[in-house]
This record gives structure tokens, sequence and C-alpha cells, in this order.
């Protein structure tokens, strides 16, 4: 295993921290999905590390293209409900949404 | 080269949830994405550089910022004050567990084994992605179309709504 390797590792793993750390701790919609992509990234660098180490760079690249698809797909939608959650509530906070709350 | 576009690219995440600003945020974001893109051209993988800088840097970054404008007025939320100095003190002690686990790990790692060798060996990234891989390719369509008509009945406007208007 090359020092390439944990290095890019290593970065992809604070990108994750990053990710999680503003999902667990902001309360703005907008942040939350900025801290998803965050946590994107971190997958897609790991993911194409992961492949070039093992000489096998042309899936991985397939498989990120395939994530990075998905991963607008699921932005746009979120996007959309934001702007409805907003419609509503006139308000972007996670506090506001309590509706289903028991 | 590379420590430094790494670095730009968690120092741009990192300043993408720190900013206020929602829309420097999102700035931000963008050129987190590009750095990546870069990152991702110098490892060989030109096909996940350019759909990282045309989808994520482009397309991504522009709907965060018509979302913005979009609730701008009043959506403002404030954050705890205290959450960035939060976040600068976790996040160094996060690099230095980082830096010392990855340390303890410097030559104690066997190699990996070469994937699929028929994958491996074959270099044309088309054959690749139409032959090994056409059930993503399925399932990209699909996840296209979903998020389509979820966006398209979220915007559905009220006919109700609109007659009594």
């Amino acid at each position: 295993m090359s020092n390439h390797w944990l290095l890019n590792m290593g970065f992809a793993a604070a990108l994750l921290f990053i990710g999680i750390f503003c999902l667990l701790t902001m309360k703005n919609l907008i942040k939350l999905l900025i801290g998803i992509e965050i946590m994107a990234k971190g997958i897609t660098l790991a993911l194409i590390t992961s492949g070039v180490e093992r000489h096998n760079v042309m899936v991985t690249q397939s498989l990120v293209i395939t994530f990075i698809v998905i991963e607008v797909s699921l932005l746009a939608t979120a996007l959309a409900l934001i702007i409805n959650i907003y419609r509503h509530t006139k308000s972007l906070s996670i506090s506001k949404l309590t509706n289903l709350k028991g | 080269m590379n420590i430094f576009l790494l670095c730009g690219l968690v120092c741009f995440s990192a300043l993408a949830i720190t900013m206020h600003n929602l829309l420097k945020s999102a700035i931000c974001l963008g050129v987190a994405s590009i750095f990546l893109a870069v990152l991702f051209f110098r490892m060989g993988a030109p096909y996940a550089g350019v759909f990282e800088v045309s989808i994520v840097a482009g397309l991504i970054t522009v709907l965060f910022i018509t979302t913005i404008v979009l609730t701008k007025r009043e959506g403002g939320v404030k954050e705890r004050k205290l959450t960035n100095i939060f976040f600068l003190l976790f996040f160094i002690i996060f690099i230095m567990i980082d830096f010392f686990v990855m340390k303890g790990f410097i030559g104690n790692l066997p190699n990996m084994p070469v994937g699929s060798p028929n994958l491996a060996e074959n270099n044309n990234f088309s054959k690749v992605l139409w032959q090994y891989r056409t059930l993503d390719l399925v399932g990209q369509i699909c996840a296209i179309f979903a998020g389509v008509f979820s966006v398209l009945a979220l915007f559905r406007a009220d006919k109700k709504e609109n007659n009594n208007e």
C-alpha cells in the first residue's frame, strides 16, 4: 500500500468529518445539504484513490460518475423540498419543522 | 502538488460550513469541487474530473445559488456562536488523530490485489461503462427520472389555489 493512498484516505476522512460535524451542529437546511455534499466529495476521493491503487481506475470512474448523477438527482429533489418548506414555514430552520413531533 | 490541492480542498470545504453568508458558502463549495476535479485529472481519472467540474462545480453550485436567492429574504437562521470555535477545536483534534493513525499504517498494510483482471487490462473507458457497468446506466436513468418527476411534483401548481387568486 503506497503512502499516496494513505495520504488521500486521510484527507477523505477529514472531509467526512467536516460533513458529519455540519450535519450534527447546523440548523440551516441549506447548510445541511452543503454538509452532505462535502461528505460526497470525501467518498469520491476515496473511491478514485482506491481505483488508482488497484490499477483499476476505469471501473471506479464509472462508479463515481453514477454516484455524481444520483447525487444531483437527490440534491434537486432536496432543494425543491427546501423551497416548499420555506413557502410553508417562512424559515430555513430545522427547529421549525416540528409538525410530526410526538 | 497533490498535497496543496488536498489542503485547498479541505480548507474550502471547512470555509463552506463556517461562513455565515450562504452565498459565499455555496461558492466555497464550488471552488472545493474544482480542486477535487484537478486532483482527479492528476490521478489519471479524466472522466471523473470532467463530471466533477461540469456537474458538481457547475450545476450543483447554480442550484444552490438559485435556492438561496429564492429563500433569502426571511430564511436567515442564526447558528450558535460557539459552533465555529467547537469546529476548529474538534477539527484540530481530528487531524492529529488522523495523522497518527495514518502514520501508524505506513509500511504495515499489505498491497492491494489488482481487481478483476478483465477490467484492469481493459483501458477503454467506454467499453468498461457500456459493457461491464450496464446496470449502473439503467440505475442512472431511473435516478434522473425519479429526480425530474419529484421536482415536477413538488413544484406543481395547485389548481384550487390558482382559481381562488
